[in-house]
């Protein structure tokens, strides 16, 4: 037995690691899906990939997603193929299963003669070639080599050594190579640093009682974890929702089921229900909807390890949308996962009223992205931004305006003036929207409007989220969200125009509005407390067409008071309207 | 000279004094009046028997700032905007920092919806008016300001740091219709990019404002008809003072004013010793706190986030930095699922520790040092409180120890060892994780709980030398009196190294120069100049020191080589082949104070004790306990050792030698 205090030191340590790894990863990065998304992660992982830990926020869908890389890798290479200061590349979808600006980025830890673990990065650079500018290639790119350069499991340093031919390739065959050989550098350095963190960890305590007290971890984790899904009652849980197509198929939804199993402390989460891989890039090889929603629901707040995920149980058939077979398009390959964490939560819905709010906009951002090529400098830029959506209604109260999604933690919008400085664009409004929230007992969150001005003629991407079909819904009684778009008006028109358009033409001039879908309402409008709803007309929130409307609400406009007998009675035709 | 310091804390006001001529130094400790905090100061003052008419200096710090923030008590405040961001503070970054917490909460704007108004104006990035500004839109809205009975009014438009003429337009505007208003232009806090970060310090600026503004003016009021003829000062986050003037427009200055003292009394103490860089940590009743020093400098932080990050309001003024965790004197050990953890939650000081006899029943740190024999039952507070050793034992057997099967004595030692692990993260954080070595740096202990833990601490991070200063636990009052008027600008202004207009960020420098000068109250005011520099494309910086001189010469080649060395020392990479940018132009200002000097060592006799302490795994060592103020200057210990003073005790451990300094601070070398 290991005594609780280097337990307890170790249990510290290994988070603190992968924390400094994304600190300095982020600090050092050259572009703004590192250093502002945080569309990265940062983990240790053992000799078999097993997770020894990762850093805290940054994007949530990368939670414990390296080890399948190791387990490939360790199987080409054998535990004693590796050398001290090799540094790996690699971003290909037959094991890494994400869009290729994925870039993996690793480094094997040897202590004693043996090999112990890796330490990881996974970041997002801003171009890999063929389609890949930007956010990435979009899901109409119809196969990986188009989307972008693919990279397997390559040693761009052989013990310490760069391999140069490899670098010149890589460099030579992607845009913007001084951002993304930059994030390079960043990315080698976190890994240099974890790998040298960890040493000192094991040089202090040794290799026994590290790999004990890692051990122990993870059986904690993993108790800790049983003992929430057993307040659960066991039972079968089932809940269906849909995404409208896959960009290149028209009227041929992507069907979402989940099936969730509790047995005592043990879930299943079968996603065997959701749809086959398809032509269009929204496939992926991804476990995260489920991981996602089990630590949502678990342990929330504590760092992740293997034992994080020891009692859930994911099944997804070979073939499936989310298990897709190589050579599959996986440009998009995140974009149904927010949608895919909402209908696993809906399932449970029942089972766990009290920790389950409505439907999210469930959107990877209201995303932002112009390009072009800024007079003033000459050079080529690329405009981005991430917007917040609404979230559901939640039991204890109204969800949260303008959030990113369940799958992005701590990824941040940019600010206006930064924006400006960078780039030729005016932001002329980031506002909320009203109305916008799904009604409620508790409402849910708000959507917002971001309108931009290019200054300079350039092409927007403008791809319309696909949440027509099967909007954000409401819980309880609660009503529906949405209404995310994309809007533009041209130089000289007369007014804007909603488009769905991939890398669209514009002259100067132009404006665009990226509007973000909002959150469904939980309980029903009609028992929401009438004085919240005087308060979000006052702040503008709701109006007064939409208290009467949606919550059956009447205020005095003059009084700025709820004018109480009104209200009783317009709510009791519409219970009574409700029921007939 | 007479110098004093007020340090208002939320249970205690603390005053230290130091009489030149007399060479005295006079301490006291309050409870702190909630209700009326300026007469909790004056009687302090009367208490500690000192005259105010005698004191040349008073420096003060106070809560005010960051419990009218925290406690949501400021003044009803209006917002003005620019067309088109009215939901900007709302909208915040979007982010979610709680990442799986699907109950997160975000930050709270200080204005409601209804209180944001926009104003149709507009700047673009280069300061180049896009929509002039309309004096009469502002009149009305001043009417329906005062209409509407607000007390507080901040401003905060697009691009105001590259143009201030458009705030500035309205605030005269503002304050010439509003004189009874309390009006905030954010260009006069800060001139950095970053709209809602702005946004968010402008509003807690106004917000706080005529509550810390009036605060102030009643301070300097009643001190004055008190007697009080000398200079009043109030302590800063970045570890200067300012006038009281000066508080009264920048009063989010003062938001950390408490904590910040005693790492400006950490900078000078271990300078005056030869110890350059060193390491402050600070361990009271509820959390320990560690910051750094590097060549007397206290590290600083560009911004932080009032009430955490996940929902805090930030606050974007260069505030020293600290790191916090939940381990303090009163931190309760509990048990996990069988995992032994200490903290976060604390048993405070009601009911306190088991030992305290109040009611305590979870054993906290200090009931362990108790069970250790490392605190003396019957020298506590110097014998003022008797602690209840026998109950620290059956609450540590009960909770923990049985449980875990293990002796008392072996849970006890856990309890204070995990906590030591802990803080030593905090330490961490603050040194190695910046790419400093720890051995290169002095820690210097204080807080009452400091002394107790830091030896072990300084082990675990092979920091040699540990330096226990004078008073350690009214360490932040003794630092304010230490500290010099600082004052700190920033401007953003984006430009290439290689191709930038030298003269323009000359001229930037003399503007900004010219401002800070107007703050300071002494003329001996040395400015300090600093470029925000990074490669491009990279949006995070670091500030490069520069000279008068490299400005003037555009000298491009040695700015940027010296920022290639920086990210080299920091990151352990560089691009000495790519362009380099400016984004922020960075000045700190500071003004010399008289310092007061210290008492001598050595001034009373009490014959040396011998106690059982349990220092390391096995039994209990027999250990020389002593009383501080008879130790002489140049004495040697060699551990184990205790030495006990009010407030406060040093733990040596076995082989560690500790040497009484000629101004009577404790050096403590740790053996190899």
């Amino acid at each position: 037995m290991i005594d609780p205090v280097t337990l307890e030191v170790i249990r510290n340590t290994l988070p603190a690691i992968a924390n400094e790894m994304a600190a300095d990863l982020q600090r050092t990065s050259y572009n703004m899906m590192i250093y502002e998304v945080c569309d990265f992660c940062t983990a240790l992982t053992d000799e078999k990939g097993r997770l020894i830990s990762q850093n805290v926020g940054g994007v949530s869908h990368f939670v414990a997603d390296l080890g399948v890389i190791i387990e490939d890798v360790v199987a080409r290479e054998g535990l004693d193929g590796f050398a001290p200061e090799d540094v790996f590349i690699t971003n290909h979808q037959r094991v890494a299963g994400q869009h290729l600006n994925n870039i993996v980025i690793y480094m094997p830890m040897i202590h004693g003669g043996k090999l112990r673990g890796f330490a990881m990065t996974r970041a997002h650079w801003i171009d890999v070639g063929g389609s890949s500018t930007g956010l990435g290639a979009s899901p109409m790119v119809s196969d990986p080599w188009f989307e972008g350069l693919q990279l397997d499991q390559l040693r761009i340093y052989e013990a310490g050594k760069l391999n140069k031919t490899l670098y010149a390739v890589i460099r030579d065959n992607i845009r913007y190579p001084e951002s993304s050989m930059g994030d390079l550098r960043a990315q080698i350095a976190a890994c240099r640093l974890g790998v040298r963190r960890l040493e000192e960890v094991y040089e202090r305590y040794s290799a026994d009682v590290v790999e004990a007290s890692i051990a122990t971890i993870y059986r904690e984790s993993e108790r800790r974890c049983r003992k929430v899904v057993e307040s659960i009652p066991d039972g079968v849980y089932e809940a269906e929702s849909w995404y409208d197509d896959d960009s290149v198929t028209p009227n041929d939804p992507i069907r979402i089921h989940a099936k969730v199993t509790i047995s005592g402390g043990d879930m299943t989460i079968d996603l065997s229900g959701c749809a086959s891989q398809r032509r269009g890039g929204i496939n992926s090889r991804t476990l995260a909807a489920s991981r996602v929603a089990y630590k949502a629901l678990t342990e929330p707040s504590a760092p992740v390890n293997e034992g994080s995920f020891a009692a859930l149980q994911t099944i997804i058939p070979e073939g499936n949308v989310m298990m897709a077979h190589y050579p599959a398009p996986m440009g998009g390959w995140s974009l149904i996962v927010p949608t895919v964490v909402d209908t696993i939560f809906k399932a449970l819905a029942g089972a766990a009223p009290d920790r389950i709010p409505a439907a999210h906009h469930g959107l990877l951002g209201g995303s932002i992205v112009f390009i072009g090529r800024d007079p003033r400098t000459g050079g080529n830029f690329v405009l981005q931004s991430l917007e917040g959506g609404g979230w559901g209604g939640r039991p204890i109260g109204d969800g949260e305006s303008a959030s990113v999604s369940v799958c992005q933690g701590n990824v941040k919008n940019s600010p206006i003036e930064s924006m400006e400085i960078k780039t030729p664009v005016v932001i002329e409004e980031r506002s909320l929207r009203p109305d916008s929230g799904g009604p409620g007992q508790f409402r849910g969150g708000l959507g917002i409007d971001v309108r931009v001005r290019n200054l300079v003629e350039g092409k927007w991407n403008m791809s319309r989220p696909r949440r027509r079909l099967c909007p954000p819904w409401g819980l309880r009684g609660g009503g529906q969200g949405g209404g995310a778009e994309y809007f533009l008006k041209l130089a000289n028109a007369d007014g804007f125009e909603s488009v769905d358009q991939v890398m669209r033409p514009v002259p100067a001039d132009s404006q665009v509005i990226i509007r973000t879908g909002s959150g469904g309402g939980w309980g029903d409008p009609l028992e929401r407390d009438p004085a919240l709803v005087l308060a979000d007309v006052e702040a503008g929130l709701v109006s007064l067409d939409g208290a009467l409307r949606d919550y059956g609400v009447v205020i005095d406009l003059a009084g700025q008071c709820v004018n109480t007998d009104a209200t009783q009675n317009v709510r009791a035709e519409k219970r009574a309207q409700a029921a007939g | 000279m007479l110098f004093v310091a007020v340090d208002i804390g939320g249970t205690f006001t603390d005053l230290v004094a130091f009489d030149d001529a007399a060479g005295q130094l006079y301490h006291a400790k309050r409870l702190t009046t909630p209700d009326n905090l300026v007469d909790g100061i004056l009687d302090c003052i009367d208490y500690s028997g000192l005259r105010l008419a005698d004191a040349t200096q008073l420096i003060h710090g106070s809560t005010v700032a960051i419990n009218t923030l925290i406690e949501r008590k400021g003044a009803r405040t209006a917002l003005l905007v620019t067309k088109g961001t009215r939901d900007v503070y709302a909208i915040g970054r979007g982010n979610r920092p709680d990442a799986y917490n699907l109950f997160f909460a975000r930050p709270k704007p200080l204005t409601p919806r209804a209180s944001i108004f926009e104003v149709d104006e507009r700047m673009l990035a280069g300061g180049v008016v896009r929509k002039p500004l309309d004096k009469a839109e502002i009149e009305g809205l001043a009417e329906i300001i005062s209409g509407q009975g607000y007390d507080a009014v901040a401003v905060c438009f697009l691009h105001s740091y590259a143009n201030v003429s458009h705030e500035e337009q309205a605030g005269e505007a503002l304050r010439r219709a509003l004189p009874d208003v309390y009006v905030s232009l954010s260009h006069e806090i800060m001139r950095e990019y970053r709209e809602y970060e702005r946004i968010s310090t402008t509003a807690v600026n106004a917000y706080i404002g005529p509550k810390v503004s009036g605060y102030v003016g009643a301070l300097e009021g009643s001190l004055r008809k008190h007697g009080f003829a000398g200079e009043l000062s109030i302590m800063q986050s970045n570890g200067g003072v300012m006038s009281p003037q000066v508080a009264a427009r920048r009063p989010v200055m003062m938001m950390e004013s408490g904590p910040v003292g005693g790492i400006i009394a950490c900078a000078e103490i271990a300078a005056a010793l030869g110890y350059p860089n060193s390491i402050s940590f600070d361990m009271g009743g509820t959390t320990a706190k560690a910051s750094l020093v590097r060549d007397r400098m206290p590290a600083m932080a560009e911004g932080y986030y009032v009430g955490g990050y996940e929902s805090g309001d930030p606050v974007m003024i260069p505030v020293v930095d600290i790191v916090e965790v939940g381990a303090g004197g009163g931190s309760i050990a509990w048990l996990d699922d069988g995992a032994l953890k200490v903290g976060p939650r604390s048993a405070g000081s009601a009911p306190g520790p088991i030992c305290y006899g109040l009611g305590g029943e979870d054993p906290t740190i200090t009931d362990a040092n108790v069970v250790l024999g490392r605190l003396d039952p019957e020298g506590f507070l110097g014998g003022d409180m008797r602690l209840d050793r026998a109950g620290a034992l059956a609450g540590i057997e009960s909770r923990i120890a049985k449980p875990l099967g293990m002796d008392a004595q072996a849970a006890a030692r856990a309890i204070v060892d995990i906590a030591i692990a802990k803080m030593s993260l905090a330490v961490r954080q603050v040194s190695v994780e910046k790419g400093y070595d720890p051995r290169d740096f002095a820690l210097v202990a204080s807080g009452g709980a400091g002394p107790l833990h830091a030896v072990a601490i300084a082990r675990d991070l092979r920091i040699p030398t540990v330096v226990i200063p004078w008073f350690p636990s009214h360490f932040s009052a003794l630092g304010m009196l230490l500290a010099d008027e600082r004052h700190d600008a920033v401007r953003t202004f984006p430009a290439r190294i290689d191709t930038a207009d030298f003269k323009e960020i000359a001229a930037v420098i003399a503007e900004l120069e010219a401002g800070l000068r107007g703050m300071a109250r002494q003329s001996e005011t040395h400015v300090e100049y600093f470029l925000d520099l990074r490669y491009v494309g990279q949006e995070f910086n670091l500030s490069v020191p520069v000279t008068p001189a490299q400005i003037a010469n555009a000298d491009r080649a040695s700015i940027r080589s010296a920022f290639d060395a920086l990210h080299q020392a920091r990151y352990e990479h560089n691009a000495d082949d790519e362009p380099v940018e400016m984004i922020n132009v960075r000045l700190v200002a500071r003004a010399p104070r008289p310092k007061p000097g210290m008492p001598t060592p050595g001034s009373e006799s009490t014959p040396p004790r011998l106690a059982l302490v349990s220092m390391a795994s096995g039994p209990a060592v027999e250990c020389v306990v002593r009383d501080r103020a008879s130790l002489r200057a140049g004495e040697v210990l060699m551990g184990p050792a205790l030495i006990q003073e009010y407030g406060s005790t040093t733990v040596i451990f076995p082989a560690d030698r500790c040497e009484v300094a000629p101004t009577g601070e404790l050096i403590i070398t740790l053996a190899q």
